[in-house]
C-alpha cells in the first residue's frame, strides 16, 4: 500500500516536473502585474474561469480576479455597460450587441448544450421531434416515451442564458417552452435541480455532465467530446470571453492566458473542448 | 437632524421608483404589465403571474402559520404553567434569529423531496413546499405579536375569572382571545407582510415559473424572486423597468399593510 | 363550555406547539447531522495552511474564510454608518419631536422597516448605476453599496430601540438631571443615554445579526461567487450567506455540499451567538424591533 503511494507520488512529481517549466512560461506574463479583474456572465465558463484565478493569484497575489455568475446576456450587457472587465457569454453576442457596445470576442472554447435527465430515468434517447414536443408542455408522462408513470418536470433557464438560446435555437428549433417550466439560475443549479428530481429534464453546457445524470443521445448521437468536436453533435456552441472594445492590460492577459497550452488544458480537464 | 435626513431618503426611495417608472405609466403599459404575461421573446414583460404567485405563497403561508401561532400563543401565555412558559417563550426569541438562507437551505434538501415523494407528480419545487417553510419562518413573529396583545389584557379581569372558579381555557377563550381581537389581526396583517417580503424562501423553493399558478403544487415565481432573477444592466431595458414595477408593486402593498395594522392599532386604543 | 370543549381547546393549542417546536427541531437536527462532520478547519481554509492564511500570507480558495472575511467586514462597515445616524435619529424622535413630527416619521420609519429588503437591495443597485452613467465609470456594485443598503435597512430597528429606550425611562431620573440645572442635551448625554444604554446596545447587536443573515439585498449590491479577502470598498466581495445560497443551488459535489452545510451551521452559531448576546445585555429582548425581513 505504501509503496504503491510512493509510486504514485514519484509518479506525480515527475510529471509536475516535466510539465512545470511550461506552465510556469503560460502563468510569467503575470508576474509584476497588479490590479483588479472583474468577470461576470455565463454560468458554463465558471470551472475554467476560477481555477484560472486560482493559479493566477496563487502566483501573484497582487492580482484580484472576481467572479460573478448572471447569465450570457448579463455577462454582454455589464461589460458593455462598463460594470466590469470580462462579460463571458455561451453563445455569440448578437451583431446588435457586438455594435452598440462595440464588443470584442474572444472564443476559447467549444461545448455542446447536452439534454439531461436524471441517471434513475429509463428513457435516454430522444428525437429533436420528441424533444420539442416534452419542452412545448405536449407530451407530459415519462409513460409515453417508453419510461415511468410519472408525470415530466420541465427545467429551463432564464431568457439571459445562452445555454437557453442556443438550445432553443439548435434543440427546439425556436419552439415554445411550457410556461409550467421550474427555472433554474445557472448550468450549476441545472445540474443540482435534475441530479435531485427523478422526473426530471432540462439542458446544460456538455462540460458539466458528469455520473450524477444521464445526457440524452438525441437522434442517435451522444453528445460527448468526440461528436461535439466533430460536429456530429449539433447543438453546440463557443465560450466566448468579451471585452469592450480590444481588450487591453489585465483582461487581455487573461484571455491570453485561457488561450494559452496550460489555459487550454484547463479548458479541456473541466470538460469542455479547447479551440486550439 | 439625522431623522430628517432618514425620512429623506424614504421618500427619496419611493421618489426613485415613480421618476424611474414613470415612463411606463405614461405609456398606458403599465395595465399591460400588471396584468400581462411574462415573455420576454414575444416582447412581453408583464408581471401578472408574480403577482399571483405572491398572493398564494404569502397568503398561504399566513393561512398556515395563524392557527399554529395562535394555539402556541394562546399555550405560552394563558394555558401552560408559568416556569414552561418562559422557556418556551424564550425559545420562539431565538427562533427569529435563525437567518433566512439555513430555512431556505433545509427546505431544498429535506422539504423538496419529501413532497415530491408524498405528492407524486410535480418536482416539489412548488407554492407548497414555500408556504410551509414560510409558515414556519414567520411563526415566531406572529407569536410574540400574539403574545404581547395577550400580555397586555388587564390583570385584575384574569383575577376575576380566577376568583369565579373558571379554568384555564375558560379564561382564554372568554376574556383573553374576545379581548385581544385587535391586537390579533394586527399580528396576522404584519406577518402576512412579512411573508410577502420574504425572497430567498420562494427563491429557493418555489421553482420561479412565469406561469400563472393552478394549483398548490404549481411551480410560481413571486414579485421578490423575479427581483432576485432579472438580471438588467440599463435603465432603459424592458426587463429594467418591469422589475422596477415589481419594486413598486411590493413598496405599495407593504404600504398598505402598515397602514392598516396601524389603523386598527389606533382604533384599539381609543376604545 | 362543556368538558370535551375545553379539553379539545387545550389539545389543539399543544398540537400547534408540537408543530412548530417539531419543525424546528427537525431543521436543525437535520443541518447538524449533515453538517457536523464538515465542521473542520479545512471548511474555513481549504488546503491552505491556518497560520498563512490568517497572516494574509497565502490566500484561501476552497473555504469560508474570504466569504467569512467579507461578511465580517459587511457588519462592521453598515454598523458603523448605521448607528451614528440611528442614534440621533432615536434621540430626536424621543426628545425633539412634536407630536405630529413623531406620528409622521414613526410611520415612515415603520414603511421603512416594512420594506421587503430586496426592494431595498434594488434601490441600491439602481442608484449606484444611476452613478455609473452620470458620475463615474468607477462606481460600480461593491463592497460600500452593500454596506450602505444594509445599513439602510436596519435603519429603522436601532432608530426604533433607541427611541423606545430613551422613552421607558423613568420619570424621577430623567427630571433629576434638569432639576440640578443640567441643559437638556447635557441631560440626555448624561443622564438618560446612560442609563438605557444596555437596552440600545442590544438592539445593535440584533442590527448586527440581521446585517450578518441578510442576503437579499447583497445579492444585488456586490456579492460575487469568488473574490478572495475583501481589500477595497470598492470591489465586490463573498458574503456567507450568499455562499450558501450559491452552494444550494450549484454544488459541484458532495464534499461542496457539506461544506456549505458546514456553513449554514458555521452563519447559524454566529447569529446564535449574537442574539444570545443581545439577549444577555438587554435581558428582555424586545421582540418587535425583530419584526422585519
Amino acid at each position: 500500500m505504501i509503496k504503491r503511494a510512493m509510486v504514485a507520488m514519484i509518479t506525480l512529481c515527475t510529471a509536475l516536473l516535466v510539465t512545470l517549466p511550461v506552465h510556469a512560461n503560460d502563468l510569467d506574463r503575470f508576474a509584476g502585474l497588479s490590479g483588479d479583474l472583474k468577470i461576470a456572465g455565463g454560468t458554463a465558463h465558471i470551472p475554467v474561469v476560477k481555477e484560472a484565478a486560482k493559479r493566477i493569484m496563487t502566483l501573484n497575489p497582487n492580482i484580484r480576479i472576481t467572479i460573478a455568475g448572471g447569465g450570457s446576456g448579463a455577462g454582454i450587457k455589464q461589460v458593455g455597460e462598463g460594470l466590469i472587465d470580462i462579460g463571458n457569454s455561451g453563445r455569440r453576442p448578437s451583431s446588435k450587441e457586438i455594435g452598440t457596445y462595440g464588443l470584442a470576442l474572444h472564443k476559447w472554447a467549444i461545448d455542446g448544450v447536452a439534454v439531461v435527465v436524471n441517471p434513475a430515468n429509463a428513457v435516454t434517447a430522444l428525437t429533436k421531434d420528441q424533444l420539442g414536443r416534452i419542452f412545448s408542455g405536449e407530451i407530459t408522462n415519462w409513460k409515453e416515451l417508453g419510461g415511468n408513470d410519472r408525470g415530466i418536470n420541465l427545467y429551463t433557464r432564464d431568457e439571459s442564458s445562452g445555454t437557453r438560446s442556443v438550445f432553443w435555437k439548435k434543440a427546439l428549433n425556436k419552439g415554445d417552452i411550457a410556461l409550467s417550466a421550474n427555472f433554474v439560475v445557472s448550468n450549476g443549479a441545472m445540474k443540482t435541480a435534475v441530479a435531485n428530481d427523478p422526473s426530471a429534464i432540462g439542458y446544460m453546457s456538455a462540460g458539466f455532465v458528469d455520473q450524477r445524470l444521464t445526457p440524452v443521445v438525441l437522434d442517435g448521437v451522444t453528445p460527448d467530446a468526440a461528436s461535439i468536436r466533430n460536429g456530429s453533435y449539433k447543438v453546440a456552441r463557443g465560450l466566448f470571453s468579451n471585452t469592450r472594445g480590444e481588450a487591453s492590460g489585465l483582461s487581455r492577459q487573461f484571455i491570453d492566458f485561457l488561450l494559452s497550452d496550460q489555459g487550454q488544458a484547463i479548458v479541456k480537464e473541466k470538460g469542455f473542448i479547447p479551440v486550439k | 437632524m439625522s431623522a430628517l435626513v432618514c425620512c429623506l431618503l424614504v421618500l427619496l426611495i419611493l421618489g426613485f421608483m415613480i421618476v424611474t417608472g414613470l415612463p411606463l405609466f405614461g405609456q398606458s403599459q403599465a395595465m399591460d404589465l400588471l396584468t400581462g404575461a411574462w415573455s420576454p421573446r414575444n416582447n412581453l414583460y408583464g408581471i401578472a403571474p408574480m403577482i399571483l404567485g405572491t398572493l398564494w405563497i404569502s397568503l398561504l403561508s399566513v393561512t398556515i402559520s395563524f392557527p399554529m401561532s395562535l394555539g402556541c400563543a394562546a399555550y405560552i401565555s394563558v394555558l401552560g404553567g408559568h416556569k414552561k412558559a418562559t422557556v418556551m417563550k424564550g425559545c420562539v426569541q431565538m427562533m427569529t434569529g435563525i437567518p433566512t438562507i439555513i430555512y431556505g437551505f433545509v427546505g431544498v434538501f429535506l422539504l423538496v423531496p419529501l413532497i415530491r415523494e408524498t405528492a407524486g407528480r410535480g418536482s416539489g419545487m412548488c407554492i407548497l413546499s414555500a408556504s410551509l417553510v414560510l409558515a414556519v419562518l414567520i411563526a415566531p413573529t406572529m407569536i410574540l405579536f400574539f403574545i404581547q396583545s395577550f400580555d397586555r389584557v388587564p390583570r385584575s379581569w384574569l383575577d376575576a375569572v380566577d376568583a369565579l372558579g373558571g379554568s384555564r381555557v375558560q379564561k382564554l377563550v372568554y376574556v383573553v382571545l374576545p379581548a385581544c381581537v385587535k391586537g390579533i389581526v394586527t399580528g396576522t396583517v404584519l406577518s402576512f407582510g412579512r411573508a410577502l417580503g420574504d425572497t430567498l424562501v420562494a427563491l429557493m423553493i418555489a421553482g420561479n415559473a412565469v406561469q400563472t399558478p393552478n394549483s398548490l403544487l404549481d411551480s410560481a415565481r413571486t414579485l421578490t424572486s423575479h427581483i432576485a432573477l432579472v438580471s438588467a444592466a440599463d435603465f432603459e431595458s424592458m426587463e429594467f423597468k418591469s422589475i422596477f414595477l415589481c419594486g413598486a408593486v411590493l413598496y405599495l402593498i407593504t404600504a398598505v399593510v402598515i397602514l392598516g395594522a396601524r389603523l386598527i392599532e389606533k382604533r384599539g386604543n381609543h376604545e | 363550555m362543556n368538558r370535551w370543549g375545553e379539553k379539545a381547546v387545550y389539545a389543539l393549542s399543544v398540537i400547534s406547539c408540537m408543530m412548530l417546536f417539531g419543525s424546528v427541531a427537525t431543521l436543525l437536527c437535520y443541518l447538524l447531522i449533515k453538517g457536523l462532520p464538515a465542521l473542520n478547519l479545512g471548511l474555513i481554509f481549504g488546503s491552505t495552511p491556518v497560520g498563512d492564511a490568517l497572516l494574509l500570507k497565502r490566500q484561501v480558495f476552497d473555504g469560508i474564510f474570504p466569504a467569512m472575511a467579507g461578511t465580517l467586514a459587511l457588519i462592521l462597515l453598515a454598523i458603523t454608518i448605521a448607528v451614528p445616524l440611528g442614534l440621533l435619529a432615536g434621540i430626536y424622535m424621543a426628545e425633539y419631536s412634536g407630536r405630529f413630527t413623531r406620528n409622521v416619521f414613526g410611520f415612515l420609519f415603520d414603511l421603512l422597516s416594512g420594506i421587503p429588503s430586496i426592494v431595498v437591495g434594488l434601490f441600491g443597485f439602481s442608484a449606484i448605476l444611476f452613478l455609473h452613467h452620470h458620475v463615474s465609470e468607477a462606481l460600480v456594485p461593491s463592497l460600500l453599496v452593500s454596506a450602505l443598503s444594509l445599513a439602510f435597512l436596519v435603519l429603522p430597528y436601532i432608530v426604533k430601540t433607541t427611541q423606545m429606550a430613551l422613552e421607558t425611562v423613568p420619570r424621577q431620573t430623567r427630571v433629576t438631571g434638569l432639576a440640578l440645572g443640567a441643559t437638556k442635551l447635557q441631560n440626555i448625554v448624561f443622564c438618560l443615554i446612560p442609563e438605557s444604554f444596555s437596552t440600545i446596545l442590544g438592539g445593535i447587536i440584533l442590527a448586527v445579526g440581521r446585517c450578518a443573515e441578510d442576503t437579499a439585498v447583497i445579492m444585488l449590491t456586490g456579492a460575487v461567487a469568488s473574490a478572495g479577502l475583501p481589500n477595497s470598498l470598492f470591489k465586490g466581495f463573498e458574503a456567507l450567506p450568499f455562499y450558501i445560497y450559491y452552494i444550494s443551488s450549484q454544488y459541484a459535489d458532495q464534499a461542496e455540499l457539506n461544506q456549505g452545510f458546514g456553513a449554514c451551521i458555521v452563519l447559524l452559531l454566529i447569529c446564535a451567538t449574537l442574539f444570545i448576546l443581545a439577549a444577555i445585555i438587554q435581558r428582555k429582548v424586545k421582540h418587535t424591533l425583530l419584526y422585519r425581513h
